[in-house]
């Protein structure tokens, strides 16, 4: 099992944001998704065409939001097993306020949006708090929040679908700039703030300092129990924020979205490198993982291979993800 | 110390409202449904509810389940509705093989009980030397008005796919034949046939890519609207409006796409009655009416523009 917010004594590296071996990293995993590219290039003559490549972009989009949220948490050494339940909530409540009577349609969405992402933010705030405050596993308390926000969910919307949204809004899902999607672009700017907070400020070498060794962090003087809260908080306002993409994109919001998605972020940023006991990876490295889920279930439903076959080539690849990164904490470790 | 608090709770809580059972001397109908999660048995139930004020001569005890495969969480339900002495359990069993056995405890404790939704499994039933009735609606043949709407809409050779629930359930497959019915009978060319677990953004997903791999698809078969309604967005999205969606349910978000022609057909299986129907079924059995037999099939009607 994972060891949540203890410390690692075998990664003796912290503080450090993009390093030369982090860089060494994110390659390997940028040529395991060149070779995937490469291979379904040739196995299927539709893959690498422009209408292909943005819906792959599309439908990356939200697992890479949620997994930048988590590549916070999972570099403290905590874990949110709440994510697509949160996602769902805030949907929910975006999608009572966007359906509200007798306000113009920029209000309503100005509202939703308010409405939806101060859903999930705290949301994750509460996780944070939750688990730092007391010194719970966040498996645990996450575990707790899947169900609350998810029972939420359902109460808030009575089980039943909401449709029926302001035309600019639903719009607002396909929208193509030059072919790129602007729902991706919106995961994009995240993915480039997040990279930024991580290597280039204070409070990212901290988030780091917490995953290797939280005494350390604490000893010189920081307030551990803050960044973590701020960690759960991030991830929760990823999870408010792909609540609303899925709506631009799907133009409803249902109380059963997301049911499994925190698995699936939880695999990019595993297989983006990022260690699951904390304090190592990159949100460049968590990026690279979402694309390479993305192109694995594009690609194999391309090439015409059955469900079950495309389930199990998805679990085979997360498992050597993790081998991977068992040898690369090797590496860390000697290094 | 907590947890035994709980517990001491809960038992006084089912003492409760075994004493309310007896001391009321209507009959009590225990309904058991699937997930409440899913709006299809939310409206079911509330129709129950409703249906229950309504008549005012029984008095109903329902209970739902956290997710479709929760089978468990059905057993105990079947195991507490004994102990409390129902006179019916209504159940629309989560999984058709291991709901059997429970449910014949439960006739062997003289209590009626009647089969909705989705049958139980006709083998299980047959091992163990009984005949239960089933109440419900024919997915097949409901999945086969669907289809046909289709095969008639596109005629001979028109290519199609076909977007499934999860595989495994009983519904699911069902439907698959059903819309499998039609292809065979429309002479339709059946491109591909994927699973999208019943969910809008699986199936907005898995079929965007599908009709990349097949541009020239001319019809869309879901298994249910929520996937449906994927399905739609994927062909707004790739700009295609020549490519004809049919799904199943009726749920009141696919209304406008049936209205504006964005879907040529759904399936309405009146999922709002089918408890309702069921418990009436049950109280007519209970009230000394002759056993129910075979299969009591429920309205379905293809809902169109």
């Amino acid at each position: 099992m994972m060891s949540d917010t203890q410390t690692v004594g075998s990664i003796p590296t912290p503080q450090r944001g993009l390093s030369v071996r982090g860089i060494i990293n994110s390659a390997g995993i940028g040529l395991a998704l060149l070779l995937l590219i490469v291979f379904f290039s040739f196995a299927s003559e539709h893959f690498l065409t422009p209408n292909n490549i943005t819906n792959i972009l599309t439908q990356i989009t939200i697992n890479l939001i949620l997994a930048v949220g988590m590549t916070f948490v999972i570099l403290i050494g905590g874990i949110d097993l709440s994510v697509g339940s949160v996602m769902a909530f805030a949907a929910v409540v975006a999608g009572k306020a966007i359906t509200l009577p007798g306000l113009g349609p920029a209000e309503l969405i100005l509202l939703a949006t308010t409405a939806g992402v101060l859903a999930g933010l705290a949301c994750g705030m509460l996780n944070g708090f939750l688990s730092a405050y007391w010194s719970l596993p966040s498996f645990i308390i996450t575990l707790g929040m899947l169900n609350i926000a998810r029972g939420a969910a359902l109460q808030v919307s009575d089980a039943q679908t909401i449709y029926s949204f302001p035309r600019a809004f639903e719009n607002f899902g396909s929208l193509l700039i030059s072919g790129v999607p602007v729902v991706f672009l919106v995961a994009l700017v995240l993915v480039l703030l997040a990279w930024f907070v991580l290597t280039r400020t204070v409070f990212g070498r901290i988030i780091y300092g917490i995953g290797s060794n939280e005494e350390a962090v604490r000893l010189a003087g920081h307030n551990v129990f803050a960044y973590k809260v701020a960690a759960f908080s991030i991830c929760g306002l990823t999870a408010g924020i792909a609540a609303i993409i899925y709506m631009a994109r799907l133009n409803i919001s249902s109380p059963i979205a997301g049911i499994g998605f925190e698995l699936n972020a939880i695999a990019a940023v595993i297989i983006g490198g990022t260690s699951l006991s904390g304090g190592r990876g990159s949100v460049i490295g968590t990026l690279l993982g979402a694309f390479i889920i993305g192109v694995l279930a594009n690609g194999l439903i391309l090439i015409g291979l059955s469900d079950f076959m495309r389930q199990m080539i998805t679990g085979v690849v997360i498992v050597v993800a993790v081998i991977l990164d068992h040898y690369r904490a090797k590496l860390a470790g000697n290094g | 110390m907590k947890l035994f608090k709980t517990l001491g709770l809960a038992v006084a809580g089912l003492a409760l409202s075994v004493g309310m059972a007896a001391a009321d001397d209507r009959p009590v109908v225990g309904l058991i449904m699937k997930s409440l999660a899913n709006e299809f048995f939310q409206n079911m139930l509330e129709g129950a509810e409703a249906h229950e004020a309504e008549r005012g001569d029984y008095q109903l005890l329902a209970v739902g389940m956290q997710n479709e495969t929760d089978f468990e969480s059905q057993i105990n339900a079947v195991e507490n509705f004994i102990t409390q002495g129902v006179d019916a359990i209504v159940v629309a069993p989560a999984d058709s093989r291991a709901m059997v056995r429970p449910l014949i405890r439960a006739m062997e404790a003289g209590i009626t009980v009647v089969n909705f939704d989705v049958a139980l499994d006709a083998d299980a039933l047959a091992e163990q030397g009984v005949e239960l009735a089933f109440v419900g609606p024919d997915n097949r043949a409901g999945a086969k008005l669907a289809g046909d709407a289709l095969g008639a809409s596109l005629g001979e050779g028109g290519r199609v796919v076909i977007i499934e629930g999860n595989p495994g359930a009983d519904n699911a497959t069902q439907r698959r034949l059903g819309f499998e019915d039609s292809v065979s009978e429309y002479g339709l060319t059946l491109v591909d046939s994927r699973t999208a677990h019943w969910e809008t953004e699986e199936a907005n997903q898995v079929f965007s890519t599908m009709l990349t791999a097949n541009p020239d698809i001319q019809g869309v078969m879901a298994a249910n609207d929520s996937m449906a309604i994927g399905v739609v967005r994927a062909l707004e999205s790739a700009g295609r409006t020549d490519i004809a969606v049919v799904g199943f349910d009726n749920i009141p978000a696919v209304g406008p796409m049936v209205e504006d022609g964005r879907m040529l057909a759904t399936v309405d299986q009146f999922g709002q009655q089918m408890a309702a129907n069921a418990i009436d079924l049950a109280l007519e059995v209970v009230a000394g009416g002759p056993q129910l037999e075979g299969w009591v099939r429920t309205p379905i009607e293809l809902v169109t523009q």
